[in-house]
C-alpha cells in the first residue's frame, strides 16, 4: 500500500472544513456573548475556552490567548463557585504555557473540590507538556487510552510516545487514533495527520520529509484553514525549493496574524530573489513577535527563540527565549533547543549549564 | 435542556447536534401536517449545516396496545422518511458571502433542492411538500436552575438554531385511513462509512424532548452518562441487549423525579408504565385530532390514566413542553409547575416556515487606556457608579444604595440615561451594570473594571447591546463615543501609562 492510499484508507469522512471553521467561529462568537450576559452561568466560561482553544490550535489565532486572558480576570470576579474558577484559570494558564500558574489554580481547584477527573487530567497535561514524571504520565496515558479508545486519549498518548522517542508507537498510535474516529468533526482528523507531520517531519531521528508533507497535506485537505500544518508544509516545500507552492500556502493565511507566518513568507520571498517584499514581511514578522512576547513570553519562548536563532537574527534574544523556554517546561526538546543555540552564540557556559540540566534528568 | 448538547459525542460537530423535534397541524391550513427538527444549540448568525451528515426525519403508523399501568404503543414496520443532505459552501465571487444548498429526498423518492436560510422554502411542483432549512430563532425554552424548586431566567434566551422544517398534505403523504396515529423521530448520522467498510453510528437521536438530559442523563440516577449509548441506538429498534440498561436508568430516574417535590404521586404500576412509554421514545401525534399549545404529552398521559386521548398531542412551536413534562414526572398533574419564563425569546409563528427569524447576535463594544496612577487612585474616582467623573454627563441622581442602586444622568445634550447597579466588587475594582432606558438598544449591560498594569493601571469599559430600531453601526457609534470620551477624560486627569 502506497503512502497515499494508507493516508485515504485511514481517514474517516467529516465536514467539509470551511463549514467547521465558519461554525467555530460562529459558536466562539455566540459564547461569548452568553458568557458576557452571565459569566457565573453553569458550563459557558468552559465553552468559551474551548471554543477559544480551538481558534487557537486550528486557526492560529494568536488572539485567542488574549481572550481567554480577559476571561480568566472576569471569571474572577463573577462570583462562580472558587474551586471551578480556579480550574478555569489553570485551563487558560496552561494554554498560554504558564504552567506554574496553572499548577497553582489547579492545587486551588483541588482543594475547592473540583471534579478529581478534571483536575487529574489537566495536570496529566501538563505533567507532560513540562515533561515531569514522564513514565507515570505514560502508564496513566496507557491506561485511559486503553479504557477508552477515545481519540483525544490516543492522541495524547501518542504525542508522547514521540517525546520518548518511541516513533514507532507513536505512529501506530496515532493511525489507531485514525482508526476509532467514528463522527463527523473534522479537527480531531486534521489534528492526528498535523501530529503524523511532526512525528515524521521534526521529530524522528532520520527524518522523512515526503512523507511528513504527505500528512500535513491530508491535515490541510481536511481543514484548509489549519495555519500551523501550512507552514510546516511550507517549511519543506521552501527547502525543497518548491517557493511557489510555500508561498501559496502562506498567504492564505497571511491575515491569521501568527508572526511565523510573516517570517516563513519573508524566508520565501527572500530565497526567490524578491529581496524588497521579504524585508517588509520580516518588519512585520519581528514586530508580531515582538509583542507577542510582550504579552504571552511562555507560550511563544520556543518559536520565539527559533525565529531570533534564524531570520531573526538575534543569537543573544533567542538563547534567552530558548532559557526561559527550558526553564518553563525542561522536555528533552526544549533542552536540545538551548543547548543547540547556545552552540551556535558560542557560549560555551550557557551550553555547559544545559548540558548539565539534561544530564541531572 | 430538550435535546440540546446531549452528550460526548454532540459536543464535537454541533451542526449534529439535534436539540428538538415539532409534530402539529398547520395552523394555517388545517389539511397539512409540519415536522420540524432543530440543530446546532446556541448557533451563531453564520451556523451551516454539515455536509458530511443525513438530517432525517423519521415518521411510523403507531397503535394503542395497552391501557393504563399496561400502556403500551406500538409502532409499525412501515415508515415514512425525508432525508436532507447540504452540500459545501458556494460564493457567487470572491469575498461574497457563502450559500449552501443541499436536497430532501421525500418519502415518495423525489427529491426537493433545498437553498438554506431562504424564507419562502421549496414546494414539489403539485404543492405537497413543502421544505425549509435554516437559521431560526431557537424556539424551546427551559427557565428552571433546579426543577422543581429553583426557577430561573430562560436559559436559552437569543438563542438560535439551524431548522429543518417539512410541511406537507396529510392526507397524501400520511395516508391516514391506515391509522391517524403516529410516532416521529428525528435523527442525524454520518453519510459515508468509516476505513473498514462500516457506516459509523448515529450522532444524535430524538423523539420526545428531555429523554437524554433530563430522564438518562439526570445524574440522581445514576453516574454513568448513558446518553451517548441511547444516541447510537436504532429509533423504533432499541436493542434487546441494552434496552434494560436503560429501562433501569428510567425507573430510578422518574422515581428521582416523582419525589422532588417530596410528595410521591407515582404508584409503583403506573410509574412502571410511565417508564416503559418513555423507553419508546418518539413522538406522538394524531392527524385527526387538535395539536395545540397544550396537547404535548396528553396522547401518553391519558392512555396510562386509562382513557381514551382526546388531541392530537404532538409538540407546536409554542408549546411549554419543560413545565408539561416536569409537571407530568413530579406530581402527575395534580398541580401545573410553571418554571420562570412563560414564552420563548420569539414565539413562533401561526405561517410557514412556523419558528421565527433568527436573533440579532448582540454587539459588543469594548475599550481601555493605561493609565499612570495606581488602581486604588483611578478606582476612588470611577468605582462608586456615580458617573460624575464623566465628561458628557451634566447631572446626575442616585437611587438607592448597594446592588439595585439606579442612577439616572442627564447628559451635556440633554438626553436622560437610566442605568442599574447589578454587581460590584470592590476588593477587584469592578462593576457592571444595565441600562434601563436612554440608549436606542436593548438588552444593554456594562462593565467597568480597573486592574494593575506594570507601575500603573488599565481601565477596561465594555458593553453589549442590541441595536434598538436603529442600525447596529449607528447604536454602535454612539455607545463608541460614550467610552471613549470617558476613557480620555481618564488619561487627561491621571495621565498616560509610560
Amino acid at each position: 500500500m502506497t503512502v497515499v492510499q494508507e493516508i485515504d484508507s485511514a481517514i474517516t469522512p467529516t465536514t467539509d472544513g470551511e463549514i467547521a471553521i465558519i461554525n467555530l467561529e460562529s459558536a466562539r462568537r455566540r459564547s461569548w456573548t452568553r458568557f458576557f450576559a452571565d459569566p457565573a452561568r453553569d458550563g459557558i466560561a468552559e465553552t468559551v475556552v474551548e471554543h477559544e482553544q480551538l481558534t487557537l490550535q486550528f486557526v492560529g489565532d494568536v488572539s485567542a490567548l488574549d481572550r481567554v486572558a480577559l476571561l480568566a480576570t472576569q471569571v474572577a470576579q463573577a462570583g462562580m463557585a472558587s474551586a471551578r474558577a480556579a480550574l478555569i484559570q489553570a485551563q487558560v494558564a496552561s494554554m498560554a504555557h504558564r504552567f506554574a500558574d496553572a499548577r497553582h489554580h489547579l492545587s486551588q481547584a483541588e482543594i475547592g473540590g473540583a471534579p478529581a477527573a478534571d483536575v487529574d487530567r489537566l495536570r496529566l497535561n501538563i505533567d507532560q507538556a513540562c515533561g515531569n514524571d514522564l513514565d507515570g504520565v505514560l502508564e496513566a496515558r496507557r491506561g485511559m487510552a486503553n479504557r477508552t479508545q477515545d481519540l483525544g486519549d490516543l492522541v495524547a498518548l501518542g504525542s508522547l510516545l514521540a517525546d520518548l522517542r518511541d516513533f514507532t508507537a507513536a505512529d501506530r498510535t496515532y493511525k489507531e487514533a485514525l482508526r476509532s474516529y467514528l463522527d463527523v468533526s473534522p479537527f480531531p482528523i486534521a489534528q492526528v495527520c498535523f501530529q503524523l507531520g511532526m512525528l515524521w517531519g521534526e521529530l524522528a531521528l532520520e527524518p522523512d520529509p515526503a512523507l511528513a508533507a504527505c500528512w500535513y497535506r491530508q491535515a490541510i485537505a481536511v481543514l484548509p484553514m489549519y495555519t500551523k500544518a501550512r507552514v510546516h508544509l511550507a517549511e519543506i516545500c521552501y527547502a525543497e525549493g518548491n517557493f511557489s507552492e510555500a508561498e501559496a500556502l502562506l498567504r492564505q493565511v497571511l491575515a491569521i496574524g501568527d508572526p511565523e507566518v510573516d517570517w516563513r513568507l519573508a524566508d520565501v520571498l527572500m530565497a526567490d530573489g524578491r529581496f524588497e517584499e521579504s524585508a517588509s514581511r520580516m518588519k512585520v514578522a519581528h514586530s508580531g513577535f515582538e509583542s507577542l512576547l510582550e504579552r504571552h513570553l511562555l507560550a511563544f519562548a520556543d518559536h520565539g527563540a527559533e525565529f531570533y536563532a534564524g531570520s531573526g537574527n538575534d543569537l543573544r534574544k533567542a538563547l534567552q527565549l530558548a532559557r526561559v523556554n527550558a526553564s518553563n517546561r525542561p522536555t528533552l526538546r526544549a533542552l536540545e533547543q538551548a543547548h543547540d543555540i547556545a552552540i551556535s552564540a558560542n557560549d560555551a557556559a550557557s551550553a555547559f549549564e544545559v548540558e548539565s540540566e539534561v544530564t541531572c534528568r | 435542556m430538550s435535546d440540546h448538547i446531549d452528550g460526548p459525542r454532540q459536543v464535537g460537530d454541533p451542526a449534529a447536534d439535534l436539540s428538538d423535534l415539532f409534530a402539529f397541524i398547520s395552523p394555517e391550513n388545517h389539511s397539512r401536517t409540519v415536522l420540524a427538527a432543530c440543530v446546532f444549540p446556541s448557533a451563531g448568525t453564520s451556523a451551516m449545516f454539515s455536509n458530511a451528515v443525513e438530517y432525517a426525519i423519521a415518521v411510523r403508523w403507531v397503535t394503542v396496545a395497552g391501557l393504563g399501568d399496561g400502556a403500551k404503543f406500538q409502532p409499525g414496520e412501515e415508515e415514512i422518511r425525508f432525508s436532507c443532505r447540504f452540500d459545501n459552501l458556494k460564493r457567487a465571487t470572491a469575498g461574497t458571502s457563502p450559500v449552501q444548498s443541499g436536497t430532501c429526498t421525500l418519502p415518495d423518492g423525489r427529491t426537493l433542492p433545498i437553498v438554506v436560510n431562504d424564507e419562502k422554502g421549496t414546494s414539489t411542483p403539485d404543492g405537497v411538500f413543502r421544505i425549509f432549512a435554516g437559521l431560526r430563532s431557537d424556539p424551546f425554552y427551559l427557565a428552571w436552575l433546579d426543577p422543581p424548586t429553583r426557577k430561573g431566567p430562560n436559559l436559552l434566551l437569543h438563542d438560535n438554531v439551524l431548522s429543518i422544517v417539512i410541511e406537507f398534505d396529510t392526507r397524501r403523504v400520511l395516508d391516514p385511513d391506515k391509522g391517524t396515529l403516529f410516532g416521529a423521530i428525528a435523527e442525524t448520522v454520518p453519510l459515508k462509512p468509516n476505513v473498514i467498510g462500516q457506516k459509523p453510528p448515529r450522532i444524535d437521536w430524538v423523539g420526545r424532548p428531555e429523554q437524554t438530559n433530563m430522564r438518562l442523563g439526570n445524574t440522581a440516577a445514576g453516574p454513568l452518562d448513558l446518553r451517548d449509548l441511547w444516541n447510537q441506538e436504532t429509533p423504533f429498534a432499541i436493542s434487546a441487549d441494552l434496552k434494560p440498561v436503560f429501562h433501569q436508568r428510567l425507573t430510578a430516574s422518574l422515581k428521582n423525579w416523582d419525589m422532588r417535590d417530596g410528595v410521591a404521586d407515582w404508584t409503583p404500576a403506573a410509574l412502571a408504565a410511565n417508564v416503559n412509554v418513555f423507553l419508546d421514545d418518539f413522538l406522538l401525534f394524531d392527524v385527526a385530532k387538535p395539536t395545540t399549545d397544550t396537547s404535548h404529552l396528553e396522547i401518553e398521559k391519558s392512555t396510562i390514566n386509562g382513557r381514551a386521548y382526546q388531541t392530537g398531542g404532538g409538540r407546536t412551536v409554542n408549546a411549554n413542553v419543560i413545565d408539561i413534562l416536569v409537571t407530568w414526572m413530579v406530581n402527575r398533574d395534580r398541580e401545573f409547575i410553571q418554571g420562570g419564563a412563560t414564552a420563548a425569546t420569539k414565539p413562533g409563528t401561526n405561517a410557514f416556515p412556523y419558528l421565527a427569524s433568527p436573533n440579532t447576535e448582540l454587539q459588543m463594544v469594548a475599550d481601555s487606556v493605561d493609565l499612570a496612577a495606581t488602581p486604588d487612585a483611578v478606582w476612588a474616582l470611577i468605582g462608586g457608579f456615580d458617573p460624575a467623573w464623566h465628561p458628557l454627563v451634566a447631572k446626575v441622581t442616585m437611587t438607592g444604595s448597594g446592588v439595585g442602586q439606579l442612577r439616572t444622568i442627564e447628559t451635556i445634550d440633554g438626553k436622560q440615561i437610566i442605568e442599574r447597579l447589578d454587581q460590584s466588587d470592590t476588593s477587584s475594582r469592578f462593576y457592571r451594570y444595565t441600562s434601563l432606558s436612554g440608549i436606542p438598544a436593548s438588552n444593554y449591560t456594562g462593565a467597568l473594571g480597573v486592574k494593575p498594569k506594570g507601575d500603573g493601571s488599565v481601565v477596561e469599559w465594555r458593553s453589549q447591546f442590541l441595536a434598538d430600531n436603529q442600525p447596529d453601526i449607528v447604536v454602535k457609534a454612539i455607545v463608541s463615543a460614550l467610552l471613549k470620551t470617558g476613557l480620555a477624560s481618564l488619561k487627561q486627569r491621571f495621565g498616560a501609562a509610560k
